[in-house]
């Protein structure tokens, strides 16, 4: 018997010679693949009974100032919204100015790399300016930077004694952010006239990745005050000077707090909180809308062109460092998605909005549907598999001719020299 | 039909180089030399000439293929006002097959080094032109170089451009005629064929 299960065994495992170097079973794959796509489905059309009934309780007669109350004193496990008006208004495209720059920069960094000898980090920010109008003109280039000192490896935190944190994961992607922004303000200074500008960001002005307690306090406030904080600071100083919109620009968004407020709208008990429905084990109201997103939300009620009201971040970070840069978003229509862009509280205050709304659809429409600015400044800023080998292979051979002993970790040779 | 010699300019430098050709990138977008027309470029302490046979405009990079964009513009000229950026993706290169060097004197044969890349590249003036097609050696390097686009072509580009250099532009595509005759021997038809392109 354990001799046929074993020859089941290996025609099962078999693979012809054409598929010899794939790791993966595509055998076994697939029908994972297609139970995958049948479930996918179902959940499809119990979404669309969701969102109906989300859009007809968007489009009734909500009481705003009771709801924001209900938000603000209920207990909640998930993030809701901070609503600023109402949820279901619509703004239109306000007028493109007939001349003005767009500036936007993203970054991408190799990481140090424990099993080489030097130990280093490149960041590499793309940066790109457009004029519109008259004298239309472009500027794009990318800015590679090494990091090798001692100091650099590490972030200080001055206000903790000589304690310092190493600078590698997701810290160095939080340092590349503020590299990003302030190569961002960069920017902004070297125009050559004040014409109306939107310095864009890619993905969020949330710093996600700090918060769940992964990091300890100190760490946090430095990399944020010192980093994107500072930044956005210095684009509200520039914003005094002439219009300028700022904002960050997160295609196909995952979230919910729109939809989490409609969640609080629905449910029956005052003040809302969660643990104790958890606990009884009753059958939730707010369950009736769990699994939508506000994407679905807004694609359903938006036009292309039109914004979503104003709404704002109630996440533990942001209240407690973000202060005048408080997080704002709305939801806009780009005509292929609805997008998320979020700004800082100044840009809202300083009546910034209906033009970094403007000209955030206006990339998008040039863009085919993705901010122009933001796809090219990735393209300046990405680094290939190749190019990362490359960097490293440049590094060895300097150290070589520098009369440097190369030893890297042997588990990295192994990976460079496969063998059987 | 003769051509007007372009204006002497720096027109771009050399981003490959050979012995026999050399590619060069132009500095401004859609801006090559004329196909036909003798450019220079430095490689040390000599001076090579080059007949420019093959411009081409295309992407910056492989794997970005230039898309449709003017559906909604009323001019050709508004689709790089709306996207500014299209000037800096794309990039206007030439090969020019190389037919001559000058050291102490010009020779019209492969000179002994390669161009070297950055090497500027400009368009020679009137007076050189005049200089160098004083001699029609040059023809044999190009009726045996081994380029993509006619060969014939490219002679006929050559001699109609460098016609426009001389007193009496007819008299030296006669003389160019002659050469002709002389190098492609009895090969009748082609000779038939390249004289009409000098018309």
């Amino acid at each position: 018997m354990a001799q046929v299960e074993l020859f089941a065994c290996s025609r099962l495992c078999y693979t012809p010679n054409h598929l010899a170097a794939m790791t993966l079973d595509l055998f076994q794959t697939v029908p994972q693949i297609e139970a995958m796509s049948a479930e996918l489905k179902a959940e499809r059309s119990r979404h669309q009974q969701q969102l109906q009934e989300a859009l007809e309780l968007l489009g009734s007669a909500l009481d705003v100032q009771a709801l924001k109350r209900k938000i603000e004193t209920g207990k909640t496990t998930w993030l809701v919204a901070g609503l600023e008006s109402g949820l279901g208004e619509r703004f239109p495209l306000p007028p493109t100015p007939p001349d003005f720059y767009v500036v936007a920069t993203d970054g991408s960094h190799i990481d140090i790399d424990r099993h080489r000898t030097a130990s280093c980090y490149l960041i590499n920010v793309g940066l790109v300016a457009l004029r519109y109008g008259e004298n239309a003109q472009a500027h794009l280039s990318n800015l590679p930077r090494l990091y090798s000192s001692k100091e650099e490896m590490v972030l200080s935190l001055p206000l903790s004694g000589n304690r310092s944190e190493p600078l590698r994961g997701e810290l160095l992607g939080v340092k590349r952010g503020a590299e990003e922004c302030r190569r961002l303000c960069d920017l902004v200074r070297q125009r050559a006239e004040p014409s109306p500008t939107l310095a864009l960001l890619d993905g969020s002005l949330i710093l996600w990745g700090l918060t769940g307690g992964a990091y300890p306090e100190a760490v946090v406030q430095e990399l944020l005050e010192t980093g994107l904080l500072a930044c956005l600071g210095e684009l509200q100083q520039l914003a005094e000077k002439g219009p300028l919109g700022v904002g960050s620009y997160i295609s196909f968004p995952g979230n919910t707090e729109v939809v989490n407020a409609l969640r609080v709208a629905v449910c029956p008990r005052e003040p809302v909180d969660c643990d104790r429905c958890s606990r009884e084990g009753k059958e939730k109201e707010c369950e009736r809308m769990a699994g939508l997103r506000d994407r679905d939300l807004f694609a359903g009620l938006l036009k292309p062109g039109e914004r979503s009201p104003m709404f704002y971040s109630r996440s533990s970070i942001v209240r407690r460092y973000y202060g005048r840069h408080e997080v704002c978003f709305f939801y806009l229509n780009v005509e292929d998605e609805i997008a998320r862009v979020e700004v800082p509280r100044w840009v809202v205050n300083m009546g910034l909005i209906d033009l970094t709304h403007a000209l955030v659809y206006d990339q998008c429409r040039r863009g085919q549907g993705y901010p122009v600015v933001l796809s090219e400044a990735h393209e300046q800023a990405v680094l290939t598999g190749a190019d990362r080998e490359r960097f490293w292979e440049m590094v060895e051979e300097t150290m070589v001719k520098e009369g440097m002993e190369i030893k890297g970790s042997a588990k990295s040779d192994s990976k460079r020299t496969r063998w059987i | 039909m003769t051509g007007a010699i372009a204006e002497p300019s720096r027109v771009g430098e050399v981003v490959e180089a050979s012995t026999a050709s050399f590619v060069a990138q132009c500095y401004e977008l859609h801006q090559p030399p004329p196909l036909g027309s003798l450019v220079r470029t430095r490689a040390g302490s000599i001076m090579i000439y080059a007949i420019v046979f093959n411009a081409r405009t295309g992407s910056i990079e492989p794997g970005r293929r230039p898309i449709a964009r003017g559906q909604e513009e009323e001019e050709e000229g508004d689709i790089f006002k709306s996207n500014p950026q299209i000037t800096k993706l794309l990039r206007t290169d030439f090969e020019a097959v190389v037919v001559g060097y000058r050291d102490e004197l010009l020779h019209q044969y492969l000179p002994p080094a390669p161009g070297h890349i950055h090497s500027f590249v400009h368009i020679c003036e009137k007076k050189e032109v005049e200089e160098f097609s004083g001699r029609l050696d040059f023809l044999d390097i190009i009726l045996e170089s081994k380029i993509l686009l006619g060969v014939d072509e490219l002679v006929g580009a050559s001699l109609r451009y460098a016609s426009g250099a001389h007193a009496d532009p007819r008299a030296f595509l006669v003389e160019a005629g002659r050469a002709l005759a002389s190098s492609l021997g009895g090969d009748l038809h082609r000779l038939n064929s390249l004289l009409k392109r000098l018309k």
